[in-house]
């Protein structure tokens, strides 16, 4: 077994061993399960060592740890997982958003089993996604996600858990079956037939363009619910302030990025031709959702709502980096996913860690806080900076990288969505200033600040924000080949925009 | 009599069923006061026996198999034979853990009617003659009427066994009167001479072919020839809804398989369209009512006419793949639909059948729980369990045959399902237990449950055996017109 399958696999593994352990032992259980997402994160990144990501003047992709084995011959489908530079930083941002999450989830008490058996569950589904070359495979680990998250949501939820959980199922599901008919299709209209993602990503010179735009909407149907893109957000913001703090990292931090993901793995590299079509669609979707998502921000008035309603403005920002494709577009728009993990991951931990401490979100509730909590208000100060695109952290080469990746082909469009930074910006500083500034409620007086598993839950992400925003080749440089890769292909049809 | 040999587990089964009816007779229920209890064993080991004597047909089938005037034994009379015989061990199990508040007392003629009534359906899988078909029609029906009326002190029961046997009556007779076109259109009953005759008398035929689904429509419980489905359901000892929601219904739609898929091909009378259409409405209706429903015998009940919908794509797609995604389904369509039943069973034998008596299952035993979870997801055909492979086929044999509506109707069907499968793990995860004890699990239910849950599970994560199985299996011999 290669490296990759043993991290998809890890987690199911210690899923596994925890249904065997007795429900009355909760110490026993998280200590499999942060042993589980311990290795799984040492593995990703002794695999991160040996990962090649190709070179620029490559002229294919370049996966490293592939494994294909055959699985249902009879119907041509394989185990087929790799990675390259666009899946191998997802897969490394899973394993460690994981970890965090896994240890601040440290501080469920009721039905501590379960909860740790469909997290570990969900890592696989996480990994699975973004390592898979196989269309069957990567439907399976697709769907896999969305079980365990619905019981995350509906079990240990808030106080809307069991409509919030049921609607972010049913919603995904109606989307991904249609992604199932695209499969189909596809399968069907390949000479050979194939499921096969690589080969897939070659034949794409034998779909006529109906056929492309008709697939690449059954598909955008289903990765439009992820992302979330408006019109499709409905669900996010409904599940991410439901779900307990550390299932709203890993929906925030990675599951949105599977639709991204899919956009550029399927959409863009199988569907030239519908993404083609899409595309002005695409760049007004993108920037609906910057300036939607951030007035929507804007406008509340509990903080987790907030954080939520900023990732739809977030993507955003990311898809406005895909519709300019081009490889500066590309980087942008992955290292865009990248550093939103961190930091929405982050910025959720940390209003976890107020709401546990003060049993409200409410920013009217606080204030003065600064004096009391200083290392909380110092990170929170500072991830939110971030997340609003200050340079020197991580947010702003990413925003920056998109925007100067849209500007030659979408001037307009580039030009009024930059004012989302400003929206960004206003609700932040608005929320610090309520929050940490200004007279002290004396009912916070005696609040203490944050123990050693929050900051060891916050504090890696803290530090990488800052690190990929001093040094953003430490991101940059393990997918710049496959980006500038696929920023260069199919020039008869983009060749104009770049 | 190499034609008779043919038949030697259908003889032996019945032989075995008689036997078994003696053990309940006054006269010698007495001396064998000893055996009451044996009796329900010796109907699961006969049934044991006959799936036996229908594999054998496999090793030797040069000796074995082979089509006749009557009946054809090709390897999907086979895979259909140990589909049913598969159903009938699983029920009778369960039979042997299941408390009912109103206990019959006849375990000899419960084992011999369910053993006939398996009989009847293998004789239906395959018969290639209207007459014997119409006569293995009749036996599946007379002895399911009178298991849905088991439990005659239940009023309940004996409402939908009359609604049953009704409406079962009925659909023979449809059946008989278009079997009398065909005779008047052919001078047979045979179905070798269908595709001719087809051509010379294609009214007659047409109108003939027309009564058949009719007939076997309901028998499949197909949308609009359901209504008994939901009452017949809820009154029937449990064990029996299970047995019913799967052996009559997957031998139907085999025997609508051998006619319409292969007698008479969908070039010969043009009724693809037609059972497109079914497979919608019958899907459709099945999960839009099962959402409202509040008792799980109900529920599934809906449900299990839903999925006969699903399968019929298999047949409206009308080639290979169609076929072989249809034998699939029905594969996986048993052990999800017998699995989801058995935890019913386990449930409802102590708490009864209502949605609330699943409340905080999860706390009360998680392992029951999770059973149940993974028998309803595979149900509405999540990965990566069996459901899923089977949608995934049939889905894919209509997306290859260009039946675009029909695809995207069934997967917005399978969302739909998801809602009310949903509803029970609500019940079960996300409410608070009323009692804190976990449900009384017996021998056997335990082992039948261990039993769908492996195959639910090995069929959704290595379904290659059974896809080889499948593609071998959806073989049709044609006999000599």
């Amino acid at each position: 077994m290669g490296i990759l399958s043993a991290i998809i696999l890890l987690p199911l593994l210690g899923a596994a061993i925890i249904l065997c352990v007795p429900k009355d032992k909760p110490r026993v259980v998280q200590g499999i399960a942060v042993a589980a997402l311990v290795l799984d994160l040492l593995l990703a990144l002794w695999a991160l060592a040996s990962f090649d990501p190709g070179t620029l003047q490559m002229d294919a992709l370049s996966f490293s740890f592939v494994e294909k084995l055959p699985w249902i011959p009879s119907l041509d489908i394989h185990y087929h997982v790799g990675a390259d530079g666009l899946s191998f930083p997802l897969i490394l941002l899973t394993a460690l958003l994981s970890l965090v999450a896994g240890v601040y989830s440290l501080n469920i008490t009721v039905r501590v089993k379960e909860f740790f058996f469909w997290y570990l569950l969900l890592e696989t589904g996480l990994l699975g996604v973004f390592a898979a070359l196989d269309f069957f495979l990567f439907y399976l680990f697709w769907e896999l996600t969305l079980v365990p998250m619905y019981f995350l949501i509906g079990v240990w939820g808030g106080p809307k858990k069991e409509f919030a959980a049921i609607k972010f199922f049913l919603f995904t599901l109606f989307g991904s079956v249609f992604m199932l008919l695209g499969i189909l299709a596809l399968y069907f209209n390949s000479t050979p037939h194939t499921f096969d993602m690589v080969q897939l990503m070659a034949a794409h010179a034998g779909f006529s363009r109906e056929f492309q735009i008709l697939v690449f909407l059954a598909f955008y149907l289903g990765l439009a619910v992820k992302v979330p893109a408006f019109p499709f957000h409905t669900w996010l913001p409904l599940a991410h302030v439901e779900a307990p703090t550390g299932v709203s990292v890993l929906l925030a931090g990675v599951l949105l990025k599977m639709g991204a993901y899919g956009l550029l793995r399927i959409s863009y590299s199988m569907l030239p031709a519908g993404f083609q079509w899409f595309l002005p669609v695409l760049v007004i979707i993108a920037f609906i959702n910057i300036l939607y998502g951030a007035l929507c921000a804007m406008d509340q008035t509990d903080m987790k709502k907030m954080v939520a309603y900023s990732s739809i403005n977030h993507m955003g920002y990311c898809m406005l980096g895909m519709a300019a494709v081009s490889s500066i577009g590309f980087s942008g728009a992955v290292l865009q996913m990248i550093t939103h993990g961190l930091i929405t991951g982050a910025l959720f931990l940390l209003v976890g860690v107020v709401y546990d401490r003060a049993h409200t979100r409410e920013i009217g509730a606080f204030g003065g806080l600064g004096s009391v909590v200083p290392v909380y208000a110092g990170i929170m100060s500072l991830t939110c900076f971030a997340s609003l695109g200050l340079p020197g952290l991580a947010g702003f080469v990413s925003e920056f990288l998109c925007f100067l990746g849209a500007f030659p082909a979408w001037k307009w469009v580039t030009i009024l969505s930059v004012s989302g930074i400003l929206v960004t910006a206003a609700f932040f500083l608005r929320m610090i200033e309520k929050v940490f500034l200004g007279p002290l409620d004396s009912k916070w007086e005696g609040l203490p600040d944050m123990n050693a598993r929050e900051l060891l839950a916050v504090l890696p992400l803290t530090a990488l924000t800052v690190a990929i925003g001093v040094w953003p080749r430490l991101a940059l440089d393990l997918m710049n080949p496959t980006v500038t890769y696929l920023g260069r292909l199919f020039p008869d049809l983009f060749g104009a925009l770049r | 009599m190499r034609g008779l040999g043919l038949l030697s587990p259908e003889i032996f089964l019945s032989a075995c069923a008689l036997g078994l009816l003696l053990g309940d007779t006054r006269a010698l229920r007495r001396p064998l006061r000893r055996l009451a209890g044996v009796l329900p064993h010796l109907a699961v080991l006969a049934c044991a026996g006959a799936m036996g004597l229908v594999c054998l047909s496999a090793s030797v089938p040069e000796e074995l198999r082979g089509a006749g005037g009557l009946w054809a034994v090709d390897p999907m009379a086979v895979f259909f034979k140990i589909l049913v015989l598969g159903a009938c061990i699983l029920v009778l199990w369960l039979s042997l853990d299941y408390r009912s508040k109103t206990p019959h007392g006849h375990p000899g003629s419960y084992g011999a009617l369910v053993m006939l009534c398996a009989v009847g359906m293998m004789l239906l899988v395959g018969a290639t003659d209207l007459l014997l078909a119409l006569l293995a029609f009749e036996l599946v029906s007379v002895s399911s009427f009178i298991l849905a009326g088991f439990e005659s002190r239940d009023p309940k029961s004996s409402e939908g066994a009359i609604k049953y046997f009704l409406i079962g009556a009925f659909s023979t007779g449809v059946m008989l009167y278009g079997i009398s076109f065909y005779y008047g259109a052919t001078g047979t009953t045979s179905l070798a001479a269908a595709q001719a005759a087809a051509r010379t008398h294609a009214p007659l035929v047409l109108l003939a072919a027309l009564f058949w689904i009719v007939g076997l429509g309901f028998k499949a419980s197909l949308v609009p020839f359901h209504f008994w489905v939901p009452d017949a359901y809820e009154g029937a000892p449990t064990p029996i809804t299970t047995f019913l929601s799967i052996a009559p219904k997957l031998a139907a739609l085999a025997f609508l398989v051998r006619v319409f898929g292969h007698m008479l091909p969908h070039g010969v009378l043009g009724l693809g369209g037609l059972f497109a259409l079914l497979a919608m409405l019958t899907m459709t209706f099945g999960n839009l009512v099962a959402m409202f429903q509040d008792n799980v015998k109900r529920l599934l009940a809906y449900s299990s006419i839903a999925q006969a919908g699903y399968i019929l794509i298999g047949l409206a797609t009308g080639d290979a793949l169609g076929r072989e995604g249809l034998l699939l389904y029905c594969l996986a369509y048993l052990l999800m639909n017998a699995g989801a039943f058995a935890v019913a069973i386990a449930v409802g034998n102590e708490d009864g059948y209502e949605l609330s008596a699943y409340d905080g299952l999860a706390c009360r035993s998680l392992g029951l729980a999770l059973l149940m979870t993974l028998f309803l997801l595979s149900l509405a055909g999540i990965p990566p369990l069996a459901g899923f492979v089977g949608k995934f086929y049939l889905f894919a044999a209509a997306v290859g045959g260009g039946f675009w509506l029909l695809a995207v109707v069934a997967v917005l069907n399978s969302v739909v399902s998801v809602y009310y499968y949903m509803r029970i793990v609500v019940h079960m995860f996300f409410k608070e237990p009323v009692r804190p004890q976990a449900p009384a699990l017996g021998l056997y239910l335990c082992s039948s449950l261990a039993l769908a849950a492996a195959g639910v599970l090995l069929l959704g994560i290595y379904p290659e055996p059974f896809v080889a199985a499948v593609k071998s299996s959806a073989v049709l011999l044609t006999i000599a017109p």
